[in-house]
């Protein structure tokens, strides 16, 4: 099954990667490994967004809903049940999905900014019932200490938890992409038309990619609440859904990797700048601004287009 | 929990009016966004923005000055100041990028979001501020024996008048026409000799002056407050889908039915009043996905 | 009788694109449908293959009626199309494009967890090769001069293995050359493969040398269809081209 599908050459670097990934929590600060541990989660976020946007042409502006209900959902299964923990873990995306599924009934009919705009409004409803739900939710104030087993509730534990959820995570979306689903979801991305009528049924596809996508959000979502055992409306506003959608186009939406990077750039930014200023909302919407006028195929996209032209070769497929 | 109190029609009366009234705020906010839609084909997400440097700016100019003059100035300066800086904006970055894909022009606008709301920050610090509405609208007279706030009345007013003003000045100036021309085909417009450039940045001066005097209208209402922008920007967008893309009378009945049904929220639900629009807004794009009246060639 | 769309008609507005549109297609032939521009070709062909829906009329194919089915229905029951403007998938490469059809054919779209680089290798490569674009197949198909993205159309429309195949004006943008090229793959495939072919087109010539029936249109309605004499010498033919075509 895997073969032809990654290179060995490729893979050599990604092990060397991993391996490194594996033995940093013994080098270096706590307060890295956390950082390490949210760009995990994020950059799955970020990936499972440019499933449906890169690959799939949507217009998801609304993303984060997903990944916050996700986590909304563990949050409440762990302290308001007494459900064993992994049963949370699992309900968490499938929960996530199911949204997916009935937001997508309602959507996926239509096109371009009508699809974002629907989206843009079932998930602010969702906020808004959330943020005002106090006695269920916590409404604005969030849930926060929520119980983990024991092998996860270290630093070091949900490190590693979310470096291997994450890992398989990209891993099957990588064969998700390189797959016939994947090969069509890009063609109907680049022309639907002309899909409907090679006998692709196009809404169903789009249903279904949406489905993965917010599966793997609500996924992202569980890792959320493992790596800060908390929860807060912020994670349904759409200024986090904004912000994704920032982190693809900034590591490049027309590349497999590229969400990666620009969760990773991100979070750092967010993260360092913020230590020195309160301001970094600025830095990171000066940051938009320039990769719109100046680099709008991303920083994995420009690495990408410049390999390209050095060598001589044919394009090899994304 | 507080549900479906007792309602008399005096209260739901007295309610429909302030739902009216702030119906009034919303349809000048996205009025402005609609225009700049409907003719330069740009969701403006820095909108919100405009709305809220709007309401800051009042702020100070009334603080400043004191008193009813105070007050006044602050409704003529705010939305000056907002269109000079919609000037800016267009002259110096937008125009450039009219010809990139509609993605990145929305991207760059809320990455203008994201900026100016650091920049609001930066200016005026992260306090709420208020400003009290001059003496002639302190206080409220009764209306179906309820209090009805006086300054609500001038919100209505003002709605009126902001209405009737676009209606005139798309229907019957010359900037008007040329601007509808624009708005169904640009190139067309170009080869009869006239600079669209210009008639391009005049609707988007014209729909941030609307965004600043929304923010001015409302200050003496609410809270000043950073995250006006988001809150002010999702219900716009929210409010410009529903009533058609583009579609001046589609932003009315669109804020109407968006600031009604939050008003209506309060008598019955008062927790979840707010999930009472969204709501709303889902029915009328599940029934009505393109909104409720025609769009401009969207 | 493998295609009789009856009577069919499609209005925009006020405006009656198609009117009482006729065409019958028997199995095995190679059809032309001519008119001056705004006869309602493309119209009519988007008609049949489910782009638009008919307010009247009924589209029979192999003896059910098709009209209003949506597109990929329309496919699956055996009728593939080209389009008039080049509609290829620009960022996938050239056995990329060709490959979606064929595993949409093969109901393999859904298909997750196969490494598609893998599948239906041999049916496309085939499909490439008749087409003459077998060595231009890892190149973006954005890429491609405009004739081949033409030629490219036709290969995607291929990959569906229809029973009846429509061209939309195939030869439109072609140098003279490219177009005798085309003309020929087109009875080529009609003759090796048994495909049922119908299509459209501006150059007059080429057609009656082509087509074994023709179907003439004009302001949306059909004038005749028949064997190319028959329509050459017809008078309402001939007005309708002098008053504002071309000339046959």
């Amino acid at each position: 099954m895997f073969k032809g599908v990654i290179s060995l050459k490729s893979l050599w670097w990604q092990m060397a990667i991993l391996a490194v990934l594996l033995i940093l929590p013994f080098t270096i600060p706590t307060f890295y490994v956390y950082v390490l541990s949210l760009i995990f989660t994020t950059a799955l976020l970020a990936m499972s967004l440019n499933l449906v946007l890169g690959y799939g042409g949507l217009f998801q502006f609304h993303h984060g809903v997903f990944y916050g209900v996700g986590a909304y959902t563990v949050a409440l299964m762990l302290t308001k049940t007494s459900l064993p923990t992994w049963i949370g873990f699992v309900a968490g995306p499938i929960v996530a999905a199911v949204l997916g599924l009935v937001m997508g009934l309602l959507c996926v009919r239509l096109t371009r900014i009508y699809y974002g705009m629907l989206q843009l409004s079932l998930g602010s409803l969702v906020w808004a019932i959330v943020f005002r739900w106090y006695d269920f939710t916590g409404g604005d104030d969030g849930i926060h200490g929520i119980p983990l087993p024991s092998a996860l509730s270290s630093l070091n534990g949900s490190y590693y938890f979310a470096l291997i959820i994450t890992a398989i995570c990209l891993i099957v979306m990588y064969l998700i992409v390189k797959s016939p689903f994947g090969g069509t979801l890009q063609a109907i991305r680049d022309n639907p038309v002309r899909c409907a009528a090679v006998g692709v049924n196009v809404r169903r596809h789009r249903l279904i990619a949406l489905v993965i996508a917010t599966f793997f959000a609500g996924v992202g979502g569980v890792l959320f609440v493992t790596v800060e055992r908390s929860v807060f409306p912020d994670l349904l506003f759409w200024a986090l859904s904004l912000e994704v959608l920032i982190m693809c186009l900034l590591g490049g939406w027309f590349t497999f990797m590229g969400p990666v990077l620009g969760a990773a750039i991100v979070v750092l930014l967010r993260t360092f700048v913020g230590i020195y200023t309160e301001y970094w909302t600025l830095i990171l919407g000066a940051t938009l601004l320039l990769l719109v006028m100046f680099l709008p195929q991303g920083v994995m996209g420009y690495f990408q287009e410049k390999f390209k032209r050095g060598s001589k070769a044919t394009a090899g497929r994304t | 929990m507080d549900f479906l109190p007792d309602i008399g029609l005096a209260t739901l009366g007295s309610q429909f009016l302030v739902g009216l009234s702030r119906a009034m705020i919303l349809f000048i906010v996205t009025a402005g966004l609609s225009l700049v839609l409907g003719v330069l084909k740009i969701p403006n997400a820095a909108h919100g923005s405009l709305y809220m440097i709007g309401a800051f700016i009042a702020y100070t100019v009334a603080t400043f000055i004191g008193g009813a003059t105070g007050f006044w100035l602050a409704l003529i300066l705010a939305p000056l100041v907002v269109a000079l800086v919609s000037l800016i904006i267009e002259r110096g970055l937008l125009r450039h990028l009219y010809e990139r894909e509609h993605l990145m022009l929305l991207l760059f606008t809320f990455a203008l979001l994201l900026v100016f709301g650091d920049l609001v920050k930066l200016t005026w610090g992260a306090e709420f501020r208020s400003v009290s509405p001059p003496g002639i609208f302190s206080g409220s007279f009764l209306v179906f024996g309820l209090p009805f706030p006086r300054y609500n009345l001038f919100l209505l007013i003002m709605g009126v008048v902001v209405g009737v003003g676009l209606w005139l000045l798309i229907n019957k100036t010359k900037i008007g026409k040329i601007s509808r021309a624009a708005a169904v085909d640009r190139e067309m417009v170009s080869a009869l000799g006239i600079n669209v450039s210009w008639v391009l940045a005049i609707v988007f001066i014209i729909g941030g002056w609307l965004a600043g005097l929304g923010g001015a209208l409302i200050a003496p209402t609410v809270n000043i407050a950073l995250g006006m922008d988001h809150t002010i920007l999702i219900e716009a967008f929210l409010i410009v889908t529903i009533g058609g893309l583009g579609n001046m009378w589609g932003a009315l009945l669109g804020s109407l039915i968006f600031g009604l049904t939050h008003c209506f929220g309060v008598l019955l639900w008062p927790q979840f009043a707010i999930v009472f629009p969204y709501i709303a807004v889902v029915i009328v794009l599940i029934i009505r996905p393109t909104g409720l009246l025609r769009p401009t060639a969207w | 009788m493998m295609l009789q769309v009856q009577a069919v008609g499609k209005s925009f507005g006020g405006f009656k694109a198609v009117n009482e549109a006729n065409l019958t297609v028997e199995k095995g032939e190679l059809v032309a449908v001519i008119g001056p521009n705004g006869a309602g070709k493309t119209t009519l062909f988007n008609l049949i293959t489910g782009q638009l829906k008919p307010d009247a009329g009924r589209v029979i194919f192999k003896g059910e009626d098709i009209a209003g089915l949506p597109p990929h229905q329309i496919c699956k029951k055996g009728i593939a199309r080209s389009f008039q403007i080049v509609n290829v998938f620009s960022r996938l490469t050239v056995f990329e494009n060709v490959q979606v059809a064929v595993l949409s054919q093969q109901r393999r779209s859904t298909n997750l967890f196969s490494p598609a680089r893998n599948l239906a290798v041999n049916e496309t490569n085939n499909i490439l090769k008749s087409v003459g674009l077998l060595d231009k197949a890892e190149a973006t198909s954005g890429s491609l001069s405009h004739g081949d993205q033409k030629i490219l159309e036709m290969a995607m429309a291929l990959g569906s293995e229809p029973k009846l195949l429509i061209l939309d004006e195939p030869t439109a943008g072609m140098s003279p050359e490219e177009t005798l090229a085309t003309m020929e793959l087109i009875k080529r495939l009609a003759s090796t493969q048994g495909l049922t072919i119908l299509f459209c087109e501006h150059d007059i010539e080429l057609v009656f040398s082509v087509a074994q029936r023709i179907m003439v249109m004009h302001q949306g309605r059909t004038l005749i269809q028949g064997k190319p004499d028959e329509v050459r010498s017809n008078k309402e033919v001939q007005d309708a081209y002098l008053g504002g075509g071309e000339c046959c």
